[in-house]
């Protein structure tokens, strides 16, 4: 019972730790970053590169952060600016993308797979039931994230004009602000989050050049379920993570793995637009 | 012709295929407040969205304050100290009061900017905090109004703040313009339907018929509302 | 060229076509041979994602799943139930039969009245991780993540496999060349440019879509079926959104909406992936990635239309500009038929205390009027008035909160706009709402489609009209235009095609929202005329929207005002031309007190 509670809980933070940077990316230009599998896989080779100098496992957050957001810079710059008209076409060159970088990572360091050291090992006792602490410890980075990004987005001039972007983007370009440059800057942001999120991952599974792609459309159904809000995606992340560890458990494992996407497609059917508030 | 006022020259735009206005061409003096009025559908708010760079410019020149901005973006039109006010959704409605001024404002002091608004409307200061959408319609409007003010820019492009409001509102919004025009030399442009605001607040008037300007007077001339309504009656 | 040449033509191309396979063999080395016959049934799937994303707009990741359902078919009954003949049967059946079932449910499922584009994508994205997962968790009945292997297939030589796939290949092709451009092919287009209209004009879209993708799914599994017949392996990478994504590479290699493209897009890359995966894997896989990249960002239409503009440019300085396609012929419909019976006392448009509010915004509100056959209201009022929203209401029974709408003694119900037309309504929109790319000939056949079915694989030489929309064309020259491309229309030719268009539909109802909008006023005085001309002697019912009150004036029966989402005045030219209210309403001139004089206004029917 208790087990159970905090796989629903722990997935829920993985699930919220790899949307953010694609709701972030789909909230503000309104297109679908499908290169967010592959910067989550550069991302999770952040990590063996620092796990293979020898460095402390929790140094590969800002690599990863780094290095997400230079790939990204490039990406919004010459691939996504010209298809901001053609929102399924950036869908189809974003994961032209993804391709390139998987296979620019498995000539770098080969198709095997590979693991990197976890920053947390153990188990932890939680009401007398022993739990990985690192799978723990997600909860609390998830959160972090989340609250990190709600305060640049709530507290900040950039956060403002973000949001006012999001809502009316030729309102605010009437009111000076530049969305281009928001733009540049948000996709930079979600690039390096995704990259971010790649390198939670690791410890829970091994670090391959297709590592990203299987996260990538539970993701992207959380992100649709979700619309624009920070909010609704925690909420989205509880109820489908939840949803998909009870299956998992009870059902089957394989089921498991179809029940975010299949109970995503229906809630979006039966309710276009999904947990957000209109 | 002054080189600190609003020139345009020989403006065309419209949408893809379809050219709305041809050719049009404007131009106040420093200070000068003139209102463009004409009906539904002849092209005023086209006007003013080509004139921002919210659509694309087919030809011509757009000059404000003696500065080019015939090829600029609209947030660097805007940056030329424009300010636009658009007749729809031109607020955030699910931003605060506060924030939707914040927005606009960018190179003054938001205290300055606050006092400017506190002079034109004081019920706004204890509202700050309030949905812009959970405002009533006369109430955003001033707000729209008070953001223009407080950004404290040199020009204004205002497309039918009266529409829909009540006769107090109108007064008010009518007394504020005047108020700002006197106090800060701001140089206007109306885009209007209500002819009795118009002539009350604008030195000159313009009419736009089917994209072009089918004439203009000065506002004290006697015989202007005459000749404006020939071209609005029914 | 007459219809029968043009078909000879392509029929010609695809005898060269099967020539060309039936050589292969003889010409090719036996790795090539073997590689190429997969590489042929590829294309055909990929033919078929061409088919939904090229020419109806659907970006579909999910064309794998229908091949694989076809594969399955044969493995799982050869594994099974032994092969024999009648099983050999028994799988086709089953493959074709599963794979228009899982296309029904997932039509049911994306092409909703009202589902977006994406959400269709999704759908499809949904679908192969679905299958996936599904044939993992078959146990020992699917194989699971091995596949099945080690049945006994047809026993057919490698060769023969080779010409079963080309012929397959190529007729697959032809059909699908012969039907999209045709004249019910071409509803494909009309679709992707402008579902809207099609909706207005009584075309059921989500019907057509789930059609075509039925078709789709048949020629997908057909495909797979024939490469478990020859390979003898089927595994569950070939449901996989993967493959379900290289699909669409091919086909945005090649040319999207170009047929041909993503067939060669397919042989070509497929074959070469397996040329050069041996020796330069990852770097062949790159190159892939980074020319998709490139041809999505800068050359959206592929490169097939790159290979071939430049000898078709070449051709046509050689052979001098080409002859306009001018070839359509008008035929006036006899109008004892377009017009049915003639128009009864009785309302053709009754509205009752409509209502319509967005939450605790209310836009309109007890609208109650009605109109019979030959009036010309017009409906006035200042923006925001509600004028567009009540226009709309009558045109789509899901739009009004509350209220009812009767057409020709007709409750409309819910009914959705497609449905709405069938009633006898018509809506010209207030933007000109035409399809771009067709010409006006082709707009105006598609608006025909609801009264005469369009052949599936000839294209009509003549354009059967009915009288009112004759008399547009011929008043506005459209009718010499009829091979120009809708987009180079000036912006007045547009509105007065879309108007032909409308009544094109035959409407008991015509519902106009500024049809004058942008036009000169000689264009204007030609729709006026027609208008009133379309009431007099055509007894249509004409709901006007319009700002340019002098235009309303001349040609209207009657005049409706509205203000702030209700009826505020309903009378006679003369009775709303000299009411105060309306001059408040209008002016804003209740307030401040500035006298006018107006000029002194002519009432009357115009002459």
């Amino acid at each position: 019972m208790i087990a159970q509670a905090l796989d629903i809980l722990t997935t829920a933070a993985i699930l919220y730790a790899v949307a953010t940077g694609l709701l972030l990316v789909f909230g503000v230009m309104k297109i679908i970053n499908f290169a967010h599998g592959g910067l989550m896989t550069l991302g999770g080779y952040a990590a063996l590169v620092t796990t293979q100098l020898g460095l402390n496992p929790w140094l590969a957050i800002p690599a990863a952060a780094l290095f997400g957001a230079v790939a990204g810079m490039a990406i919004e710059r010459f691939v996504v600016r010209p298809l901001y008209a053609r929102p399924l076409d950036a869908i189809l060159a974003t994961w032209g993308l993804s391709i390139v970088i998987g296979q620019l990572i498995t000539i770098a360091f080969g198709r095997g797979v590979q693991f990197a050291q976890a920053p947390l090992d153990g188990t932890l006792d939680v009401f007398g039931e022993s739990y990985s602490a690192y799978r723990l410890a997600l909860v609390p980075i998830a959160l972090i994230l989340g609250a990190g990004l709600t305060a640049l987005l709530q507290g900040t001039r950039l956060g403002l004009e973000t949001r006012a972007v999001i809502m009316n983007e030729d309102l605010a370009r009437g009111l000076g602000i530049n969305s281009g440059l928001v733009r540049f800057l948000t996709f930079t942001l979600g690039s390096a989050l995704a990259a971010i999120a790649g390198t939670l991952i690791t410890p829970l599974s091994s670090v391959d050049p297709g590592m990203g792609v299987p996260w990538l459309v539970n993701a992207f159904m959380l992100v649709l379920v979700s619309g624009a809000s920070l909010v609704s995606l925690l909420v989205s992340c509880l109820v489908l993570g939840g949803a998909q560890v009870l299956v998992s458990t009870h059902l089957s494992p394989v089921l498991g793995g179809l029940t975010i996407a299949v109970l995503a497609a229906i809630i979006l059917r039966i309710r276009p637009q999904g947990f957000a508030r209109d | 012709m002054s080189a600190s006022g609003i020139e345009v020259q020989q403006l065309s735009s419209g949408y893809a295929g379809a050219k709305v206005i041809r050719e049009v061409s404007l131009a106040t003096a420093p200070g000068e407040i003139l209102a463009v009025l004409g009906k539904n559908g002849m092209g005023k708010s086209t006007l003013l969205k080509a004139m921002m760079g919210l659509l694309p410019r087919m030809g011509g020149s757009v000059r404000f304050a003696g500065r080019e901005a015939t090829r600029l973006p609209p947030y660097a039109v805007a940056r030329l100290g424009v300010g636009y006010v658009a007749q729809e959704k031109a607020l955030f409605q699910d931003l605060t009061v506060e924030e939707n001024l914040r927005l606009a404002v960018r190179r003054t002091d938001f205290e300055v900017a606050l006092a400017e608004v506190e002079r034109a409307f004081p019920f706004l200061l204890q509202r700050l905090k309030q949905r812009a959408g959970t405002l009533s319609g006369g109430e955003q409007k001033m707000l729209l109004m008070a953001r223009s003010l407080a950004v404290g820019g040199k020009v204004l492009l205002i497309d039918e703040i009266t529409e829909g409001l009540q006769p107090s509102v109108i007064d008010r919004l009518a007394g504020v313009i005047r108020d700002a025009r006197a106090r800060h030399g701001t140089t206007m442009l109306l885009v209007e339907q209500h002819l009795p605001f118009a002539l009350a607040v604008a030195d000159r008037w313009a009419v736009l018929d089917r994209g072009e300007i089918a004439d203009t007077g000065a506002a004290g001339e006697p015989d202007a509302a005459a000749r404006i309504l020939r071209h609005l009656s029914v | 060229m007459t219809e029968s040449r043009r078909l000879g033509f392509i029929l010609a191309a695809a005898l060269l076509a099967c020539a060309i396979v039936a050589a292969g063999p003889y010409l090719l080395d036996t790795y090539s041979v073997n590689v190429l016959t997969r590489s042929l049934l590829y294309a055909a799937v990929a033919l078929t994602v061409d088919l939904l994303w090229g020419y109806l707009g659907i970006l579909t990741f999910g064309q794998s799943v229908f091949f694989a359902i076809g594969a399955y078919a044969a493995g799982l009954v050869f594994t099974h139930l032994d092969f024999s003949n009648a099983n050999a049967v028994l799988a086709l059946g089953l493959g074709i039969g599963a794979a228009l079932l899982t296309a029904a449910i997932v039509g049911w499922l994306a092409f909703w009245h009202g589902a977006s584009a994406l959400y269709a994508s999704v759908i499809t994205l949904v679908l192969p991780i679905v299958a996936t997962q599904l044939l993992y968790s078959g146990g020992t009945f699917t194989g699971s993540s091995s596949g099945l292997s080690g049945f006994t297939s047809f026993d057919v030589s490698m060769e023969g496999w080779f010409w079963i796939a080309g012929f397959f290949l190529v007729a697959v092709t032809t059909g699908a060349f012969i039907f999209v451009k045709s004249d019910a092919g071409r509803l494909l287009v009309a679709v992707r440019e402008n579902e809207q209209r099609c909706k207005y004009l009584g075309l059921d879209t989500s019907r057509l879509k789930i059609a075509v993708y039925l078709a789709c799914a048949a020629i997908g599994a057909v495909a797979g079926y024939l490469y478990a017949g020859y390979s003898m392996v089927v595994a569950p990478e070939l449901a996989g959104f993967v493959f379900g994504t290289e699909l669409v590479i091919w086909t945005a290699l090649g040319g999207r909406g170009t047929l041909l493209g993503p067939v060669f897009g397919a042989l070509i890359v497929d074959y070469e992936s397996a040329q050069l995966s041996g020796d330069y894997p990852f770097v062949w896989q790159l190159i892939i990635g980074i020319v998709f990249v490139l041809v999505i960002v800068a050359f959206p239409r592929g490169l097939l239309p790159m290979v071939v503009a430049l000898p078709r440019r070449l051709l046509a300085r050689a052979r001098g500009p080409a002859s306009p396609a001018g070839e359509m012929r008008l035929v006036r419909l006899d109008p004892t038929l377009t017009q049915g019976e003639a128009p009864g006392d009785g309302a053709a448009l009754a509205v009752k205390d409509v209502a319509k509010h967005f939450g605790s915004l209310s836009v309109l509100s007890g609208i109650d009027f009605s109109a019979r056959a030959g009036e010309l209201v017009s409906l006035v009022g200042p923006n925001g008035a509600g004028k567009t929203t009540l226009m709309r209401c009558i045109a789509d029974g899901s739009e009004r909160s509350a209220g009812s709408i009767v057409v020709n003694g007709h409750d409309i119900g819910r009914r959705p706009p497609e449905a709405c037309v069938a009633l006898g309504v018509g809506r010209k929109f207030q933007m000109a709402n035409v399809f771009e790319t067709l010409t006006v000939a082709q707009c105006l056949q598609v608006a025909r489609v609801r009264h005469a079915r369009p052949s599936f694989w000839k294209r009509s030489r003549t354009l059967p009209l009915p009288e009112a929309a004759l008399h547009v064309l011929a008043t506005t020259g459209l009718d010499r235009q009829l091979g120009t491309p809708a987009h180079l229309l000036s912006h007045g030719m547009k509105q007065a095609l879309e108007l032909a268009m409308v009544l094109a539909l035959e409407p008991r109802v015509l519902l106009l929202d500024e049809p004058t909008a942008g036009l000169t006023k000689t264009e204007r005085m030609q729709i006026g005329g027609i208008l009133t001309e379309l009431t007099r002697r055509q007894g249509l019912c004409i709901l006007l929207v319009e700002h340019d009150l002098d235009f309303v004036r001349e040609i209207s029966s009657r005049i409706i005002v509205l203000h702030q989402g209700r009826i505020v005045l309903d009378g006679s030219v003369e009775e709303v031309v000299n009411s105060e209210l309306v001059r408040q309403v209008y002016a804003g001139s209740g307030h401040a007190g500035i006298a006018h004089s107006a000029q002194p206004i002519q009432t009357g029917a115009p002459a």
